[in-house]
Parts: structure tokens; C-alpha cells; sequence
């Protein structure tokens, strides 16, 4: 229907997990179907253990799917797709340059040269002069900053990230979000977002996708028709509210009658 | 508001230390040292004092004078110095041979489950069992010689490298596994960003206790096939009733060990640079 | 995980490939208790390919032995009760020296890790004894106290202590200086806090000082036995050793390694008695 190219196409997506020791099978995702059109920028929220993580997993190849199939476009010089993880997870035994040319590491760039490629995103994130620093030295923040610009190496048609700012304090995470704009702007990728936070995944998205409780499925997928550039003063406005709202009343009634709850 | 009330106490605060005088202060800062050092002091002049006064008995435990002398005649002895040669011998070939095999299948055996748990039983079997008590099979198969004292040293120290190294590959961080395996990262990449950095530390604490068992494997070794070295040294000297000699060959290995255990630290500290430095020290 | 690139078109305005990841069904078969099945598949294996060796003859039964051979010495050996005198005294010796090294060490390391000032005097020393191989002194000890039993309680004894005081003090140590502060602003007197602070979170070390002390104090049974001994596990063994006869130095070998698993197995239950509190790992 859409004129413009597709970076993911996921169709009837279906995760079952199976615990090895009872054989007792769990339902995590009922069904996901999703398009994202290139450049777009794209979250989703839901209740807690809805299969969000696992979703992003099995986009990122970290895990088949029972059921469905995931396409995403192929990238001509870098990788087709790069993964932002939660905290801690940069190597603590490299330094913040060689963690963030890392992804190049993978795909056979010399040292020196993945060295200096890896410069200008170390720039990006603004973690200039903390080259040759372990993670362990680096603020929470930091470390999430990191994280991004390993991701951004590789060159990613899609970046993924999962709940990326969670382990953050609520003002770096606005910074972070403000960040995160800038250089999703300037670098032109497709991004799919995971969160907890409605108001950042309104703030930050072109589109908001709202997941059902366990298992997880699809329950609205909502444009976010607020203008570009933002800041973070366009969350008082009134139009931000009302997103916040409604996306808040399709999450709290999965809380209260979710099967969760029931059992 | 601010009157005085008697039901109000000063807080003593421990820390505050302005009024100290500059040698409580270097006293304060080198404690440790210095309790240490008398400490080792006072036993040396205890025991030197008491084998003099009778109280010890010379006979058995002479006393620390003598067995400074003694050292001194020892190393003018050529049989002292082919003594040493051959310890050292059997610890660096068994040693060595145990480091380049138990971590190489340590990081296999740990890696792939499902072997780990085949091998799991023998591991433990061998690692519950004094390796020395495998003394006389040894002799059994490989004789009286040199090299029954290195397959000592050897399985002391191969079970004490290999079982953590298997440990420390099975609990690397499943979330830096999935960084590697989301990047597409090599196998062999995945080694060595991921799992080999992981377990060094896990590998330094089994090099650390290996150095100790293979310490024990010489001395055992070589009292139960008296042939030359050490601690053949040690029981000659001990049958001979020269407690200052034995005394002396003991002190060996007991700075061996220091030695072997420092050396193993500057290394563990090197593999260790990215670990936050702990406050204390 | 090789992932599937095919190049029908994702977007027809442009060239341009998609993948997909594979979705096999899901089928790797799960087993139930896979340690233990896999343990005994990795024994048995181990067994038979050993008596195979023998029997095809690529290894000499006088020197390898095997495990059919080892079996029917065993049941010689228990049948005409050769064996428990040797079992007997060997098991009075361990748990007489470890018993003693328990009631000194534990205690001693209490007192060497709280008082700080005595622990720094002794510290050197201690170090240094920790990292002599005691077994060097046991000809020393065999000389002071004779051939008799007495000497291998002290041999164990002094193989296990130094281990256990060590760990002990370690554990003391180890306690979290928050907890201490803790429990000192809420006025705890200087036991309280021993004891509500400073034991729990030693225990752990404390264990694994059991776990390498019980070890070392089996070595120290073994080799006390061989250099003067009549009697013994670690005697059967050297004796059967200077007999050339292969399967009954395996017997008892494997009789000492059982004996270390059996020790692990109950240490390991303390353990976990201790740490009911703690998180458990995965
Ligand atoms: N490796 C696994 N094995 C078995 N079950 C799993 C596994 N990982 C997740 N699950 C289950 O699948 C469901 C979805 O988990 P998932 O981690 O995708 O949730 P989530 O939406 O990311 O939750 P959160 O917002 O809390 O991070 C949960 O019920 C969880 O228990
Ligand atoms: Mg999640």
C-alpha cells in the first residue's frame, strides 16, 4: 500500500518457550505482525513479560521463532541490523574504544583500522577523551552511551533497543532521549524501541506500538502525529497528554483483567 | 536555644586525628608493617632464646642461628645445587606440561554441556582424591626415577587449573554471549572477547593452588622414591637428626611458594586491569 | 544459525534482498536431569573402554589393571576382611586430626581476623606457614612422635589447621563494613555484632576451609602412612605398590577417592544448609 520501502516485515510471529526440565510449554508471543517503513522510528510498550525482549531477540537472530518469519532489508555496506542492550552489557575487560569497535571486530576489520572508524561515533555520543577507559569508569549513562555508539558501527540498516535507558536516572534518561534524537536524526537509521516509559516512547517515536499481557499480541499501533524536531518541553503539551492517556488506558486494562492478574 | 543541656553528649568521632603527632600518624599508616615485622622478630628471638635457655629442645627444632649456618654450608655443596637442579626440574616440566594441556581442555570441556557433564564425575572423582596417594602407580608404571615425580607434580596441578577454568566457562555472562552472537561474531572471536577474558580469573586462582600442589607432588615424590633432590634432602637430614639442614629445606619451599604465589599476582594483575580497584589496600 | 538470504523483494521500488532467520521447528529433544544421565553415559563409557583395552591387549593388566580386576580384589580383599583394619585406622587418624584442627582452627581465626592488631602481628607468619608445604614436615613429626597413631593425628592435625585458620580469618574479614555499621548505630555491643554480623557472613569461607582442610587432611593420612606406617589405607596402597600388584593399589586408591567424594558431598550439604539466604546462582 505504502509507497516507501520496508526496513522489517514481521508476519504472524509466534514464540513458544519450552522448559527443558517439565516440557511445559508457555505461550510468550501469541502473534506479532509489523511493518516498519525505512527511517521510521518505532516503539513498543506493554505490560511487564509481555514478549518484548523476546521479540526484539528474535528480530535480532538471537532466537528462532516457533511460528512466522521475520524479513529485514539488507544492508549493501554495514549490517543489517545492530542490537542496543540493556545495562552492563559492554565487555568490561575492553576499553570503551575497542567495545565500541567491536561490532567491526566481528566482521573481520583489522584493529587499527576498526580503531579509527569507531573515532567518529565515540565523538557522536559525546564521549570524547574517554577512549581508553574502562567501563567500569564510565557513569551509567555513559556506559548506555557506549552502548548505542557500538551499535551505530556496524552500520545498521535497524537498531534495536531494549528498554536501553532503563538503569538510568530520570534526568540523564531525558538527556538520554534528547541524545538519542540527535542522533537517530543524523544518522538516519530505522530504529525499534523498547520501553517502559510511555512518555519516552511518545517523545521519541513516529509510531507507538501497544502489546497486550502475556501472550503478547498486538493491541493498537498508534501514529504519533507530534511535529519534529521536538524537545522536552513539547511533553506538557496538550496533544502529548492525550497520547500519554490513551496509550496508558490500553496498558493499565491489560494490568487489571490481564490473565496475569487473573491467575 | 543554644543553651547547654546536660542530657546532650559530645559525639566522639573516631576518625578525627588532627591532634596526633607526626610519628603516631606514620605509625597509624604502617601499622601492619610494623606489628608484622616484630611479630616475625619476636618469634625468630623467642625460638633462638629458648633453644639456647633449653626450653626448646635443639635436638628436634635447633634453632634459627644454626639453620642460617646451616644454609651457608649447604650452598657451597655441589650435592645441594644437583639437588636443587632436580626439584626444580620435575616442578617446571610437570608444572608447564599441566598449564598447556588443563587450560586448552578446560575451555572445551567447559564450553561444550553435554561433555562437561560426561566428564564431571572423573574430574571430581580425581580432584577429591589425594594425588599423591597415585604415588605408587606411578612408580608402578613410569619407575623410580624422574619422571614418576613429574606425573606427580603434573596431576597435582592439572585437576587444580583445569576444574575452575571448566567452572569459569560455564558461568560467563550469558548476556555478553548474546552481545557476541547479536554482532555475529566468530566462534573463535567469541573465545577470545567473550569467554577467555571471563575466565582468567578463574584460571589464576587454579594456576595459584596448582603451584601449592605441585610443591606438595615434589616433596611427596621424592620422599617416597628417595632418589635426589629436595626432599630427599629433607628426610636424610631429618634421619640423620640435622634439624637445622631439614629446617633449611623446608624454608625452600616455603619461599618457593611465596615466590611462585607473588609472581602469579603481578600476572593476575595485568590480566586484571580492567576490574575496578578495590578501596581497601 | 546460518541464516537464510533470499533475494525476492521485500519493497518492489527497490533492489534490494531480505533475509530471513530460519524457524525450524523447534525439536531438540530436552532431557530430563541431563548432569546425571550424561555423568553416568561419561563413567560407563570410561569403564568399558578401560576392559576393553586390556582385553584386546593394547594395555598390560599388570600395569593399567582394570575395572573387573579391581572388582574382584575388592571382593577378595572385603571378603576375607583384609581391608578394614586398614579402612578403620586410616578413618580414626582423619577424623581425630581434623576434629582437633576444627576445635583450634575455627576458634583461632575468630580471634586472628576480630582483633586486628594480633592478626597483624602473626600475619607473616602465618603466610608463610600457609604457603610451606607442610607435608615437608612430617618426617620431622614422625621423629618427634613416633610411629604409633599419635604422629598422624598430628600430621592431619597440622595439615588442616593452617587452612582452616587462614579461611576463617579471611571470612572475618570479609564482613561487609556496612552491616558492621549497621548493626553499631543501632547500638549493638561489641558481641551482638560478632555475632549477628561477623559469624554469618564468615561462614562461607569458613566452609570452604572445611572443603580444602578435610582434603588436606587426607593427604596428610596418606602420606604419614606411607613414610611409617603398618598399617593404613595409604599403607595397603604403598605396600601393594612395592608388590607390583596394580588392581589393589587402584582399590585403594579409588577407596580414598570415594571416601573424598563422600566428604565433598556432605560439605557441600553444609553449604547449602548455610546458604539458604543467598540467592541462587541462575
Ligand atoms: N529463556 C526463556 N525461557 C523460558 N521462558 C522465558 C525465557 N525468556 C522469557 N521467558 C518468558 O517469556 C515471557 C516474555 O518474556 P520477555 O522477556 O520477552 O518479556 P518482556 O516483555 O521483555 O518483559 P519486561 O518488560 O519485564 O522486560 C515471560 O513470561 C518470561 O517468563
Ligand atoms: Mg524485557
Amino acid at each position: 500500500m505504502t509507497e516507501q520501502a520496508l526496513a522489517l516485515r514481521a508476519t504472524g510471529v509466534r514464540m513458544e518457550y519450552r522448559d527443558p526440565a517439565t516440557r511445559e510449554r508457555l505461550t510468550a508471543i501469541e502473534r506479532m505482525d509489523i511493518e516498519i517503513p525505512e527511517g521510521e522510528f518505532v516503539s513498543i510498550v506493554g505490560p511487564s513479560g509481555c514478549g518484548k525482549s523476546t521479540f526484539l531477540k528474535i528480530v535480532n537472530g538471537l532466537l528462532p521463532a516457533t511460528e512466522g518469519e521475520i524479513e529485514i532489508k539488507h544492508s549493501k555496506g554495514g549490517s543489517d541490523h545492530a542490537m542496543v542492550f540493556q545495562d552492563s552489557s559492554l565487555f568490561p575487560w575492553y576499553s570503551v574504544q575497542r567495545n565500541v569497535a567491536y561490532g567491526l571486530a566481528c566482521r573481520g576489520v583489522k584493529r587499527k583500522e576498526a580503531f579509527a572508524r569507531a573515532l567518529p561515533f565515540i565523538k557522536l555520543v559525546g564521549l570524547e577523551g574517554f577512549e581508553s577507559k574502562y567501563p567500569y569508569q564510565l557513569s551509567g549513562g555513559m556506559q548506555q552511551r557506549a552502548n548505542l555508539a557500538r551499535a551505530l558501527t556496524v552500520d545498521p540498516e535497524l537498531l534495536l533497543m531494549d528498554e536501553p535507558f532503563a538503569a538510568l536516572d530520570a534526568q540523564t534518561r531525558e538527556l538520554m532521549q534528547v541524545e538519542l534524537i540527535r542522533i537517530w536524526s543524523e544518522a538516519q537509521k530505522t530504529v525499534l524501541f523498547i520501553t517502559h516509559q510511555i512518555d519516552e516512547a511518545i517523545f521519541l517515536s513516529d509510531r507507538v506500538i501497544v502489546m497486550s499481557a502475556r501472550p503478547g499480541r498486538i493491541l493498537a499501533d498508534i501514529t504519533i502525529e507530534l511535529p519534529r524536531p521536538r524537545d522536552l518541553d513539547i511533553k506538557r503539551t496538550p496533544r502529548f497528554v492525550e497520547y500519554e492517556e490513551q496509550i496508558w488506558r490500553l496498558i493499565s486494562k491489560q494490568l487489571s483483567v490481564g490473565p496475569e492478574a487473573a491467575a | 536555644m543554644t543553651t547547654a543541656s546536660p542530657a546532650l553528649r559530645p559525639v566522639r568521632n573516631e576518625r578525627d586525628r588532627k591532634h596526633r603527632s607526626p610519628l603516631q600518624r606514620w605509625y597509624r599508616n604502617h601499622e601492619a608493617w610494623v606489628l608484622g615485622a616484630s611479630g616475625v622478630i619476636g618469634f625468630l628471638l623467642l625460638w633462638e632464646l629458648g633453644s639456647r635457655s633449653g626450653v626448646v629442645d635443639q635436638f628436634f627444632f635447633s634453632k634459627p642461628t644454626d639453620i642460617a649456618s646451616a644454609a651457608v654450608r649447604e650452598v657451597q655443596l655441589a650435592r645441594f645445587w644437583n639437588d636443587v637442579k632436580v626439584s626444580v626440574w620435575e616442578f617446571v616440566t610437570g608444572y608447564t606440561l599441566a598449564v598447556i594441556t588443563a587450560i586448552p581442555l578446560g575451555l572445551i570441556i567447559g564450553w561444550y554441556r553435554r561433555l562437561s557433564y560426561m566428564i564431571d564425575p572423573w574430574l571430581n572423582l580425581f580432584n577429591s582424591l589425594p594425588r599423591i596417594a597415585l604415588i605408587p602407580l606411578l612408580v608402578l608404571w613410569v619407575g623410580l626415577g624422574v619422571e614418576s615425580k613429574i606425573a606427580v607434580v603434573f596431576l597435582g596441578a592439572f585437576f587444580s587449573i583445569i576444574i575452575p577454568t571448566v567452572q569459569g566457562v560455564r558461568t560467563v555472562d550469558r548476556r555478553l554471549l548474546d552481545v557476541a552472537k547479536s554482532f555475529g561474531a566468530s566462534q573463535r572471536l567469541t573465545f577470545t572477547s567473550v569467554v577467555g577474558p571471563a575466565t582468567v580469573p578463574f584460571i589464576t586462582t587454579g594456576l595459584r593452588l596448582g603451584i601449592g600442589r605441585a610443591l606438595i607432588g615434589v616433596i611427596v615424590g621424592e620422599i617416597y622414591a628417595q632418589t635426589s633432590g629436595l626432599g630427599v634432602l629433607i628426610v636424610r637430614a631429618n634421619e640423620n637428626i640435622q634439624p637445622d639442614r631439614m629446617f633449611f629445606g623446608v624454608l625452600i619451599f616455603t619461599f618457593s611458594g611465596i615466590l611462585g604465589v607473588a609472581a602469579l599476582r603481578r600476572v593476575e594483575h595485568y590480566f586484571d586491569r580492567w576490574r575496578p580497584v578495590s578501596e581497601e589496600r | 544459525m546460518a541464516a537464510q538470504t533470499t533475494t525476492s523483494g521485500l519493497a518492489p521500488s527497490e533492489q534490494q534482498a531480505k533475509r530471513r532467520h530460519p524457524q525450524p521447528p523447534r525439536m531438540r529433544r530436552s532431557i530430563k536431569n541431563e548432569p546425571l544421565v550424561f555423568g553416568i553415559i561419561g563413567f560407563v563409557v570410561v569403564l568399558i573402554a578401560w576392559e576393553a583395552a586390556i582385553d584386546l591387549g593394547m594395555a598390560r593388566a599388570s600395569l593399567l589393571s582394570s575395572p573387573t580386576r579391581i572388582w574382584s580384589a575388592a571382593v577378595t580383599d572385603f571378603g576375607n576382611g583384609a581391608l578394614w583394619p586398614h579402612i578403620a585406622t586410616s578413618l580414626l587418624e582423619w577424623t581425630v586430626g581434623f576434629a582437633l584442627a576444627i576445635v583450634v582452627g575455627i576458634p583461632l581465626g575468630l580471634i586472628l581476623g576480630t582483633f586486628r592488631r594480633i592478626g597483624m602481628i602473626v600475619d607473616p607468619l602465618l603466610s608463610a606457614l600457609y604457603a610451606t608445604p607442610t607435608v615437608a614436615l612430617v618426617p620431622l613429626i614422625i621423629l618427634l612422635f613416633g610411629i604409633g597413631i599419635g604422629a598422624k593425628f598430628a600430621v592431619v592435625f597440622l595439615e588442616a589447621l593452617v587452612t582452616l585458620t587462614v579461611s576463617t580469618i579471611t571470612g572475618v574479614k570479609s564482613a561487609d563494613p556496612r552491616h558492621l555499621e549497621t548493626a553499631r548505630s543501632f547500638g549493638a555491643s561489641r558481641w551482638l555484632a560478632f555475632t549477628s554480623v561477623t559469624l554469618p557472613s564468615s561462614v562461607p569461607f569458613i566452609v570452604t576451609g572445611l572443603r580444602i582442610g578435610a582434603g588436606r587432611a587426607l593427604v596428610g593420612v596418606i602420606v604419614a602412612e606411607f613414610i611409617a606406617a603398618n598399617v593404613g589405607i595409604g599403607f595397603y596402597i604403598s605396600l601393594n605398590g612395592n608388590l607390583l600388584n596394580a588392581s589393589r593399589v587402584m582399590l585403594g586408591v579409588l577407596l580414598v577417592g570415594a571416601f573424598g567424594v563422600f566428604v565433598g558431598i556432605v560439605i557441600g550439604r553444609i553449604q547449602r544448609y548455610f546458604d539458604r539466604w543467598r540467592p541462587a546462582i541462575r
